[in-house]
């Protein structure tokens, strides 16, 4: 590996991390309101078939991004009815999800497989692309990527700064004390998981209309999995995800380059190298637990009250 | 207007309502499923008659059931005992690749030796594989507070690539014409038949095991400390109770377990190692599980049936031309509603009228 | 319940019987590794079966996303109890458990694409994709500039591994200075994997992409960053249309209207065949625009040769990676070497592990 391999390389890690960055996003969302959904993999890859098929249909990216994220609401509406409503387990709700969304994309998704819609494609953005490699490295993406660069600060401000966001927050740290206070937990709660939903959307419209123009079976990969690794990695923090999901997407984009400049390592061990990395980093982080924002109530459901 | 509300019960659900609740739940996934085939343009109830069929409705049918649910049954006993201290252990499927890498080593290394010896080893060797599996999660658990769901998910990776890189590598049969496999197993390897059927002896492993888990919950004080730990660790830690090693016993079991059920497909069904032999049973068995409440009979009903779902879908694709996909919706939302009905185990819904 | 479970069998069985009475048609099964929608291996397939289907008096089934290993054996057993005349079986890791299944059926027709083992009813087959590959390799030989050649592929069996070298030594017929450069995926149907894995060959200098894989994802690759590129399976030229140069593809059809023919007629026997660009079951897509007639016109010589008989890929002398002589000079590589091949030829860049 050489030093003119090292731009492409971190270019590359930004766009293979989009896709996560969007669904760990989401799920830090729906974390902070005290519900934990497995179920990222399902809402990933339900957004990523409409993303695909309202795009093809109308011709409009733009329209599929928007239909991937409601679809990506609608899909983890199911989880809000199991255990808002119904007070299931949240653990094996999310993992019925995951099950489920990928096989209704599946299935429904069958006649589309192999064929492309529109969608984003690379625009350097004026002036900052031509930064020396930052240009390179940040500004050379599609508008999906851009639009994912604002996502976490504004989330940030959003959790940090606005009543909805610390009501949000109250309700995933101590429900109790809200609903004191006169919170509604149950709707926020709601809000949680169906904007949550809406960024997992996002995260696999983010396959089927950026990374690539195509819609396949099994399109999400593992990747909604990676998601739910990485808010632990993140400590809940929207700024945090950022790194995580930029490293795992690197590590990624790291070991194919590495077959391509001529390693003899097998393959296997090769692709071994982001999932040990995210228990590591994983156990790192958790050893220094002290800054981590995970919430209070988190996996807890609220008992309806007479 | 007419109003809902939720009122807890006095006393939890009794066993009569409980399988009203499953079977109504079970009636409504059917009745979604079926109007998803509808759509797909096929003809609903056929469409569930034919997977019935396919999966249940001859000999042949609950003998292929019967065999698929061996796999799943014994992950998902072991999920269970995880599951019983609320541990989140969703690595069966990488501890079932470890089960099967720790069979295969045996049988590799020591084919002459004589099946009621080597038999043994290959399942010592593939609890200890997965138990070693399980065990990592549950000391980074215990000493870092790492994560358990995701640890166990990396190492079901992780396992399955190990696999990968030895039948790729190392174990790759000479006379395989290349292809990922290892040699075929001696027979004093291969866990045989029962009688005239296709049923292998797996089930009765299945049947020991199980009855020793769950005798193991009722009847000793460890699995009795086991059941109060998950219901309420302060309470446990309150109690004196070492809840650290309790975790850490579970985890183990739990792996050993998964690795028991590696052993016997690599053995009994595909008489060798090969990567195809990982086909989600550990996720699987999750759902089973669930499903069954963590108690090992309901386990052994709720394998069978999904087997049979697994099974029952390639008769609904021979004959009507379903996708394989509709398998996982049928499971997906069997699940879901039967978690739903889950609520009306402590609760129910009262109507009253309001002004 | 059992009262319950006797009626709906009973029920049951009266679908399953009103949906088979009376019916002489002839009955083929097929079983697929991946779901037919993969647009790739498995669809080539089936569009070989619709052929099937279109016959007169044959109707035609298949089971989809079939893993390899003991599901793989119950599905063709499933097909033989259910009165199944052929059953094609498509994919390496279901020879075993047909072979089983077969001895139990001895009227029924079993047939095995890319195995060895065959038995009294139990034939195997497949095509010579390698020679469409030395085509294409003759292409990307010509075109490249930078000498330097991208090949993404699946997984490292000796299907793939063949055609890689079979490509690398049509590159090397005109260009032997260019190297081959492979990078696997373990995957056969992931695009943004495989996408990303295109643009690691091309950020190390690769001007030209090969794949073998069933996603056009490289294809998007070579398009975006305006380079060539064959596509594979089927011709993937509306993915990429500035770069794709042809793709080397699968025609079932003929073949297996063939077998059932003769199965029909009672002529067939089983055997071993491996038919290629001679019989037509492979074959290269139109060549792109880009593509010199002088090109199209070797290539067409090249093809003419390998029709005849007269030009064979592996004829040595053939070194592996190490340099050592794999295929002596004057020696043609039996098909049984090629059907188990594990090595990279020279000028290859890769691990085959």
């Amino acid at each position: 590996m050489t030093f003119e391999l090292l731009i492409p390389l971190l270019a590359a890690a930004v766009q293979s991390g989009t896709p996560i960055l969007y669904a760990t996003l989401g799920e830090i969302f729906t974390e902070k309101s005290g519900v934990l959904n497995l179920g990222v993999e399902g809402a990933m890859i339900v957004g990523a078939l409409a993303g695909f098929l309202v795009s093809k249909f109308t011709g409009s990216p733009v329209l599929g991004l928007l239909a991937a994220g409601l679809a990506g609401s609608l899909a983890t509406s199911i989880h809000g009815v199991v255990c808002l409503w119904f007070q299931g387990n949240q653990v094996v709700s999310g993992l019925a999800l995951t099950i489920l969304g990928a096989g209704l994309a599946n299935y429904l998704g069958t006649p589309y497989v192999g064929l492309s819609a529109p969608g984003f494609s690379p625009l350097a953005l004026p002036l900052l692309s031509e930064i020396p490699v930052l240009g390179q490295i940040f500004f050379n993406h599609d508008p999906l990527v851009y639009l994912s660069y604002c996502i976490p600060p504004v989330m940030w401000l959003f959790f940090a700064k606005t009543r909805f966001g610390l009501n949000l927050r109250a309700v995933g740290e101590h429900p109790a004390a809200a609903t004191a206070a006169g919170i509604n937990v149950v709707s926020y709660r709601w809000l949680g998981i169906l904007g949550g939903g809406f960024f997992m959307g996002l995260g696999g419209a983010y396959l089927s209309l950026a990374y690539t123009h195509l819609w396949t079976t099994n399109l999400t990969g593992g990747r909604g999995w990676i998601a739910v690794a990485l808010v632990i990695f993140a400590f809940w923090r929207p700024i945090r995800a950022v790194y995580g999901a930029y490293l795992f997407g690197g590590v990624m984009a790291l070991q194919l380059r590495l077959q391509a400049s001529g390693t003899q390592l097998p393959s296997s061990l090769l692709l071994m190298l982001p999932y040990i990395l995210t228990v590591f980093v994983l156990v790192l982080s958790s050893w220094k637990k002290g800054s981590s924002e995970e919430p209070a109530a988190l996996g807890v459901n609220i008992e309806p009250v007479d | 207007m007419l109003h809902m509300r939720i009122a807890k019960r006095q006393e939890p659900l009794g066993l009569g309502g409980s399988c009203l609740v499953l079977f109504l739940a079970l009636a409504l996934s059917l009745v979604l499923s079926g109007i998803l085939l509808f759509l797909g343009g096929t003809p609903p109830l056929e469409g569930l008659a034919t997977l019935f069929y396919g999966a249940f409705g001859s000999r042949w049918a609950l003998e292929d059931s019967v065999l698929k649910a061996i796999p799943i049954f014994l992950c998902s006993l072991g999920v269970a005992v995880a599951f019983r201290l609320k541990i989140w252990n969703i690595g069966a499927e990488g501890q079932f690749a470890l089960g099967s890498i720790g069979a295969t080593w045996v049988a590799l290394s020591f084919p002459d030796w004589p099946s009621f010896i080597l038999l043994p080893a290959m399942i010592g060797m593939a609890m200890l594989a997965g138990g070693v599996w399980g065990l990592i999660p549950a000391i980074l658990r215990q000493k870092l507070r790492t994560n358990e769901i995701i640890v166990t998910l990396m190492m079901n990776y992780i396992g399955i690539l190990v696999l990968d890189y030895l039948v790729y590598g190392v174990w790759k049969d000479p006379s395989s014409y290349g292809f990922p496999m290892t040699p075929e197993f001696s027979d004093n390897a291969i866990v045989g038949k029962i009688g005239s059927s296709s049923i292998n002896w797996g089930l009765l492993h299945c049947v020991v095991l199980g009855t020793f888990i769950w005798g193991f919950f009722k009847f000793t004080r460890l699995g009795f400390e086991l059941k109060v730990s998950g219901d309420n660790v302060a309470a446990a830690r309150y109690a004196g109770l070492p809840y650290d090693r309790l975790v850490i016993l579970v985890m183990v079991i739990s792996g050993a377990l998964a690795g028991w059920a590696g052993f016997l497909e690599a053995s009994a069904t595909v008489n060798r190692l090969q990567p195809s032999i990982i086909v989600g049973y550990g996720y699987t068995a999750i759902v089973v599980a669930w499903l069954a409440r963590l108690n090992p009979l309901n386990i052994g009903i709720a394998s069978i049936l999904l087997a049979g779902l697994r099974v029952g879908v390639e008769n609904l694709q021979l004959e009507l031309q379903v996708p394989a996909a509709f398998g996982g919706i049928l499971e997906g939302l069997i699940l879901l509603t039967v978690l739903a009905g889950g609520l009306f185990t402590h609760y129910k819904i009262e109507r009253r009228r309001m002004e | 319940m059992n009262m319950l479970k006797a009626v709906l069998v009973l029920t049951l069985s009266l679908f399953i019987s009103t949906a088979n009475a009376g019916e002489k048609e002839m009955k083929v099964g097929f079983v697929y590794v991946s779901p037919i929608g993969d647009a790739g291996y498995s669809y080539a397939h089936d569009v070989g079966r619709q052929a099937v289907e279109a016959m007169e008096g044959v109707t035609t089934s298949y089971v989809e996303s079939v893993s390899e290993g003991p599901d793989s054996g119950r599905v063709i057993l499933n097909m033989a109890r259910k009165g199944y005349d052929v059953i094609f079986a498509t994919s390496f890791g279901y020879m075993d458990p047909m072979l089983k299944v077969a001895k139990r059926f001895p009227k029924v027709a079993f047939l095995h694409c890319s195995g060895f083992k065959q038995s009294e009813n139990m034939g195997n087959y497949f095509g010579r994709m390698y020679q469409a590959r030395y085509l294409t390799g003759i292409v990307a030989g010509e075109m490249t500039k930078s000498n330097i050649i991208g090949y993404v592929a699946a997984f490292p069996i000796p299907e793939v591994i063949r055609g890689i070298n079979a490509f690398a030594l049509g590159v090397q017929s005109v260009n032997p200075d260019a190297t081959v450069r492979v990078v696997w995926t373990k995957t056969w149907y992931d695009p943004a994997t495989e996408k990303e894995a295109a643009k690691s060959l091309l950020d190390v200098g690769a001007d030209i992409l090969a794949q073998h894989q069933d996603s056009p994802g490289p294809q998007e690759a070579a398009e975006e960053r305006g380079v060539y590129s064959f596509g594979y399976n089927s011709d993937m030229a509306s993915f990429a249309p500035k770069a794709h140069l042809t793709a080397p593809v699968w025609n079932w059809g003929p073949y297996y209207v063939k077998i059932v023919e003769e199965v029909k007629n009672g002529t067939w026997k089983a055997g071993s065949e491996w038919p290629g660009l001679a019989e037509g079951i492979i074959g290269l897509s139109p060549f792109g625009p880009m593509v010199s007639q002088e090109l199209r016109d070797n290539v067409a010589a090249v093809k003419a040769e390998i029709v005849a008989g007269d030009k064979k890929v592996f004829a040595g002398p053939i070194k592996d990676q190490n340099g050592v002589v794999k295929i002596a000079e004057g020696v043609v590589a039996p098909d049984a070497d090629l059907l188990g091949m594990t090595w990279f030829v020279e000028g290859v860049v890769g691990t085959t592990e």
